[in-house]
């Protein structure tokens, strides 16, 4: 295993390890992923993030932000690569995480982990710059193709757990805010608390006007930050289960009425152009009604009414996506019921956008409430929904952390590797 | 930085009342102040003019933001009445002013950009009016730089740089006045004098300089003379003020060009240097900061300094009579001759950026030098640089018309040479490296396949193979007669190693051998969908299925995966003759007992399995299910944690085992079974059906602009072609091609009762489930038509950076201009107004496109 450490260390440093090491990191990852379903089983607490893209400083800060591995438990919805000029260490660092900790990292298949899209937008061109040949570039690939294309997040906690993160010691005496049932929480980089939003109130209002996640800087005067001792707050008693949390790259497909469904697909392969798989890896929400065509060529748009249905039918109370820039980093829609994460900050090194990743606790409850297999089939009742059972699940505490890109500073000039030799 | 007009200033506070005709009545927006100025746009990062009324009641309010074009025909009516027509929506709008002399201002404002504008679509006119006054004149002048007025000098650059007059402007002086080359002598200055400030600013001035666009600038910084200095300036970026970068280190280092041949030709090896300046300057200098215009203007030069060389190296037999003389036996040094490989790697990579047409005669040129013996020389090297640049040039020719290649081995086997796809399978059986050994199998699978050779430079034609293959291929003679000797005596060498698996009891094998196999299953794969009946006997007769079905219990799972995927491809042509092998040969057994010894689990293997009989279930086969039920019903009714195999009992049980006829379909309404009632899918008309297929696929293959997106991806495949047949591989493909129109209502009403995951297609109308709220997923093929427009499409953005990378011309460089005008629009309108957007599928993709932009979709997403 300290050949295994040896090279996180290296790729930390965000140099690249050399090919055999590839080669065999990419074998290793390949047996684990392989005995994963295509909808993994993650329990709470997960720090679900959105799309990397090669921007590895900005993964740095992400790790800096969130807590480092395996301290933290994390769960990476797809889009590693392309785009940023730094797509192959990312991966590799990701992939040597989870094979280091494969129970605290959890790594699912995003649209841009496909060979057709990766020659296209960067991160081809990026493997045969750095090794000069497309061999690297053919073994992550093939990785890519056993990625799982889904998580599902049992045992997320209706109440908000205190932040774990250190708090500046002066900050620490306002705790007059611990105490009542928040829903969402909205952190800046450093922790200090940038709005919150007690259960009930939430709805409409994250999304909407989040123009307060840019002021992060100054985070509003008369909330502070949350105090580490966690008055009057117990664990266990206030904190229960709520639905479970799907996690998908894209979002749904009209081919998949249910979770198990996802069970049935042969994921082992190329993303295809159309069908459920394309779709998981495609799609998104959008202010419509049921099914709609997308302007990207691949998948679909779907309206709050799809997802309230889906939700209702698997027990889900929440669908946690990426794929798609959000200034604020993250955005809830429909009721709450769907929101999309965002990881990649000033993405492509120009669009000024902010990150987020998305924290949910634990219950106090233990495993069993809500503890299931993904082979118990037939839980869903297929979409048919019984009006008088309609009732929206209880969202889980949801608490995200608004992070900037990296200091430029700290990274260096992003550029690509040029060409060493050249005859033409 | 906005530029103040002269007394009285617009930018005061004007009231005003902003109108709108609707319905042919002016509609009152609402009162407030007008400006009018010079505002920074984030998403183009120019000063654009606008005009803004701010509310009265409340300021945060913007009643109207309008950006001035030329052609939006503002007029002025009585002393206090602006009108115009909004550009973007076709709405006419009118500004009321309170004070006539609040009118004036804004007007002199308008009329001047607009005037401008006007000016530099007819410079001539410009000349011999007295509109290119003041600020808006149309030429500058700086003076000569010195340490001291760097400030002034940016500063001056800076403002003209907001307006196309003043990039016009910039652009003639500093090519007139040579001011680069002035500038250049300050850099070294600064840096003696670690005068960090002065570096920035020149920093900033070159960067202001190149991303102007235009061509002769970018010739003129990398011009061997100012090259070096303006890198200098470059490496002093004010963003990072704390670095240093080194680029002048990096490109002054000797031996970074390497010369095989020596080029007579001085202006050549000129050009080869500066493709080189300018692929470091898009690729490292300007990596962060490129935006597309300059990226097309990066490209176009590189793209014409390439076809120059190329085209004197074609034209030079003297030079390609050294090149291949390399390889001749005088020569000794082993070193050139690798060298010599990787220069007409190099080559052949240059040549992918030159259109079809032009690449055909460098191909012929080079392949009459004896470029296959080269190839063939190269392949055996011990030196798998060299193998991989083999693979890379042969996958190089091959992408671009496999037939030439054809033709050039049929010659080979005419002078009774050892044929080229030969030389390829004795090496994939031994070959180490991974990524040769990938080019490789794609290389064999192409050369081998009968329905890709028609029409050699065009390619779209060539680009629909991954369709047209699955047509009945219109075979030429000489090819049959190469697949049929294939077939006679290579096909048993390269499938060699799984025909010994007989009577072999352990299925441990090295990895070298795990890759054999799993290459030659994916090429086997492919010979049984594209070579019809040659593949089903070399099957039969060799037992292959019994072989493959061995590695079913190799302990490596990603071999059994692959194996499996051997069967699901079988199942998947639903061709009688393979259903029988299977069932004959007992091969649903082992796939059976897969399932059963992964069953607990939920993994990638186990799902893989569910597919398999889940497609039988879904493509109702009802042979291979009866044979299932009549063998393994015990082992089947064990299995209860998927539906699947109950339903197969079921539906055995309800027919007794007879075919299942369309009567038997209402029982599937309580389960979960999609039920396609396919009257006359028995075995006599298996062949009528085939030719159904196949006459509806060469439908879809010649009118649908589904196809022709699909062909456009390829292309961009082809284009950068790491492996050479991606989209081959889908076996789900299959399934879709099946006609559904002899379904009729009531079939689809029954369908509507049963989930939708296996029956609807995307192409089909039928409904999803029934629960009132899901709608049906809408019509696939008119929605691509649509999307064909949509630039913020992603799929489309593939061939489109397809174009970027080949054929920048003039032509396309505006093209993609006007094309990012367009998206600065939608930007803007998507930035300012941040309202959830209703679109409906019926609006147009140009409203679409904004929606997007104001969801916050920005960049498309990605």
């Amino acid at each position: 295993m300290s050949d295994l450490d040896r090279a996180i260390a290296q790729l930390r440093a965000c140099r690249p390890i050399p090919e055999a090491q590839v080669r065999e990191l990419c074998h290793k990852a390949r047996e684990l992923l392989i005995e994963e379903g295509n909808v993994v089983t993650v329990k709470a607490p997960v720090t679900i993030c959105g799309d990397i893209h090669g921007q590895f400083h900005d993964l740095m800060e992400l790790f800096r932000v969130g807590g480092d591995v395996p301290d933290t438990n994390y769960l990476f919805m797809g889009d590693f690569v392309d785009r940023g000029f730094y797509s192959l260490e990312s991966f590799l660092l990701l992939l040597c995480l989870k094979v280091r900790y494969p129970d605290r990292m959890t790594l699912i298949r995003g649209n841009h982990e496909s060979r057709q899209i990766t020659t296209v937008y960067g991160f081809y061109d990026e493997c045969l710059r750095k090794y000069g040949s497309a061999n690297v570039w053919r073994y992550c690939c093939e990785v890519f193709d056993y990625l799982a294309l889904g998580a599902i997040v049992l045992g997320a906690s209706t109440a908000l757990e205190p932040s774990k993160q250190n708090v500046p010691a002066s900050a620490a005496s306002t705790q007059d805010d611990v105490d009542s049932d928040i829903e969402i929480e909205v952190l800046s980089h450093d922790g200090s608390i940038i709005q919150k939003f007690p259960r009930g109130k939430a709805r409409g209002l994250i999304g909407q006007n989040n123009s307060a996640a840019k002021r992060s800087s100054s985070p509003a005067a008369k909330t502070g930050p949350p105090g580490t001792g966690a008055s009057g707050w117990s664990r266990g008693s206030t904190g229960s289960s709520s639905g479970a949390v799907l996690c998908v790259h894209g979002g749904l497909s009209p081919l998949i009425d249910g979770v198990d469904k996802i069970r049935l697909l042969d994921r082992k392969q190329e993303v295809p152009h159309e069908g459920a798989m394309c779709d998981l890896l495609w799609s998104d929400p959008d202010e419509i009604d049921g099914w709609g065509l997308s302007p990207r060529g691949a998948g679909f748009l779907f309206g709050a009414d799809i997802v309230k249905v889906f939700n209702h039918a698997n027990d889900l109370s929440m669908i946690a996506r990426a794929h798609q820039l959000v200034m604020e980093g993250f955005k809830e829609m429909f009721d709450n019921s769907i929101v999309t994460v965002w990881s990649a900050p000033n993405y492509c090194y120009r669009c000024g956008n902010v990150a987020a990743i998305l924290e949910l606790g634990e219950d106090g409850m233990g495993e069993s409430a809500h503890a299931r297999s993904n082979g118990d089939v037939n839980r869903s009742d297929g979409g048919i929904m019984k009006e008088n059972e309609r009732v929206l699940l209880a969202g889980p505490a949801r608490r995200y952390r608004v992070f900037q890109a990296a200091p430029q500073d700290s990274r260096g000039m992003p550029a690509k590797k040029p060409v060493a030799d050249y005859f033409l | 930085m906005a530029q103040a007009v002269p007394d009285p200033p617009p930018s005061n506070k004007k009231r005003v009342k902003v109108y709108e005709l609707r319905n042919s009545d002016w509609f009152d927006r609402g009162t407030g102040f007008c400006t009018a100025a010079f505002i920074f746009d984030e998403v183009s990062r120019h000063e654009i003019p606008r005009v803004l009324v701010q509310s009265e009641d409340q300021p945060e309010r913007i009643l109207l933001e309008t950006k001035i074009c030329k052609e939006d025909g503002f007029q002025k009516q009585q002393d206090t009445l602006i009108v115009w027509t909004e550009p973007a929506t076709g709405v006419d709008m009118a500004l009321s002013f309170q004070e006539a002399e609040g009118c004036a201002t804004i007007w002199k404002f308008v009329s001047n950009v607009q005037a401008q504008m006007l000016a530099i679509n007819c410079p001539d006119d410009a000349l011999d009016d007295d509109i290119s006054v003041d600020h808006f004149s149309s030429s500058i002048s700086l003076p000569p730089p010195t340490l001291g007025n760097l400030p002034e000098v940016e500063a001056s650059i800076r403002s003209c740089n907001v307006t196309n007059a003043g990039r016009e402007a910039i652009i003639k002086f500093v090519i007139s006045e040579d001011y680069i080359k002035q500038l250049i002598p300050l850099v070294e200055m600064a840096e003696d004098m670690e005068d960090l400030a002065s570096l920035h600013k020149l920093c900033n001035i070159m960067k202001t300089f190149i991303l102007l666009n235009d061509n002769p600038i970018m010739e003129l910084v990398v011009r061997d003379d100012l090259m070096l200095g303006v890198m200098g300036a470059l490496e002093y970026d004010p963003d990072f003020p704390s670095h240093k970068a080194n680029h002048r280190h990096w490109l002054s280092k000797e031996g970074r060009y390497k010369e095989v041949v020596h080029i007579e030709d001085e202006k050549v090896r000129k050009k080869i240097h500066i493709v080189y300046r300018l692929q470091y300057l898009k690729d490292v200098v300007l990596a962060r900061i490129l935006d597309d215009p300059t990226y097309s203007v990066l490209n176009a030069l590189i793209y014409y300094q390439q076809s120059d060389i190329l085209q004197h190296i074609q034209t030079n037999p003297a030079f390609l009579k050294d090149l291949f003389g390399i390889f001749s036996a005088q020569e000794t040094s082993q070193e050139r001759k690798k060298e010599a490989v990787l220069f007409i790697q190099q080559c052949c990579a240059t040549a992918k950026c030159l259109q079809p047409p032009a690449r055909t005669p460098f191909y012929n040129i080079m392949l009459a030098h004896g470029l296959l013996s080269v190839i063939t020389f190269a392949l055996r090297h011990n030196d798998v640089a060299v193998r991989v640049a083999a693979t890379d040039v042969l996958v190089s020719m091959i992408d671009h018309d496999p037939h030439m290649i054809r033709l050039s081995i049929f010659r080979q086997i005419a002078e009774k040479q050892t044929p080229l796809t030969d030389s390829l399978i004795d090496l994939l059986l031994v070959e180490v490296d991974l990524g040769v050994k990938a080019q490789i199998a794609d290389a064999i699978k192409v050369l081998l396949d009968p329905g890709s050779q028609n029409a050699p430079v065009d390619t779209s034609a060539k680009a629909g193979g991954e369709f047209g293959i699955r047509l009945r291929p219109q075979v030429d003679p000489q090819q049959a007669e190469f697949v049929k000797d294939f077939y006679d005596d290579s096909a048993k060498r390269l499938f060699k190693p799984l025909v010994d698996l007989k009577d072999r009891e352990n299925m441990e094998f090295s990895t070298h051998q795990v890759s054999l196999f799993i290459y030659l299953i994916e090429i086997l794969c492919f010979f049984v969908r594209q070579h019809t009946h040659h593949s089903k006997y070399f099957i039969l007769s060799e037992k292959l299925g019994h072989r493959i079905a061995q590695l079913l219990s190799s302990p490596e799972k990603y071999l059994k995966l692959n194996a499996l995927k051997f069967f699901r491809n079988l199942i998947g042509l639903q061709d009688e003759f393979y259903n029988q092998q299977m069932t004959q040969g007992r091969l649903f057994e082992p796939i059976l007992n897969l399932l059963i010894e992964t069953m607990p689990r939920d993994n990638l293997l186990n799902s893989a399995c569910l597919e398999f009989f889940d497609l039988i279930k879904r493509e109702h086969i009802k042979n291979i299910i009866s044979h299932l039920v009549e063998n393994y019903r015990d082992k089947m009714k064990d299995i209860t944690y998927v539906d699947i195999f109950q339903n197969f009992i079921i539906r055995y049980d309800q027919t007794q085992g007879f075919a299942i006829s369309m009567e038997t379909s209402f029982l599937d309404t309580e389960e979960d079974t999609p039920k396609r009632p396919e009257p006359g899918r028995g075995n006599r008309w298996e062949n009528g059906i085939k030719d159904l297929d196949a006459a509806e696929e060469e439908y879809f293959n010649t009118s649908d602009d589904e196809d022709d997106l699909a062909a456009r991806r390829r292309e961009s495949m082809y284009d950068t072609s790491p492996t050479s047949k991606p989209l081959v591989d889908y076996p789900s493909d299959e399934e879709n091609e099946n006609p559904e129109t002899s379904t009729n209502a009531a079939d689809i009403t029954s369908d509507l009762s049963s989930e939708s995951s296996a029956s609807s297609k995307p192409g089909g109308e039928v409904a999803s489930n029934s629960a009132s709220l899901a709608l049906p997923p809408p019509e696939r093929l008119s929605e691509k038509r649509r999307r064909e427009e949509d630039e913020e499409d992603e799929i489309g953005k593939l061939s489109l950076s397809k174009r970027r990378n080949s054929s920048s011309s003039a032509g396309s460089n505006t093209s993609s201009m006007l094309r990012r005008k367009k998206s600065f629009t939608n930007h803007a309108g998507g930035g300012s107004t941040n309202k959830p957007n209703k679109i409906a599928i019926s609006l147009s993709p140009a409203i679409k496109t904004g929606g997007d932009g104001g969801g916050g979709g920005g960049e498309g997403g990605s």
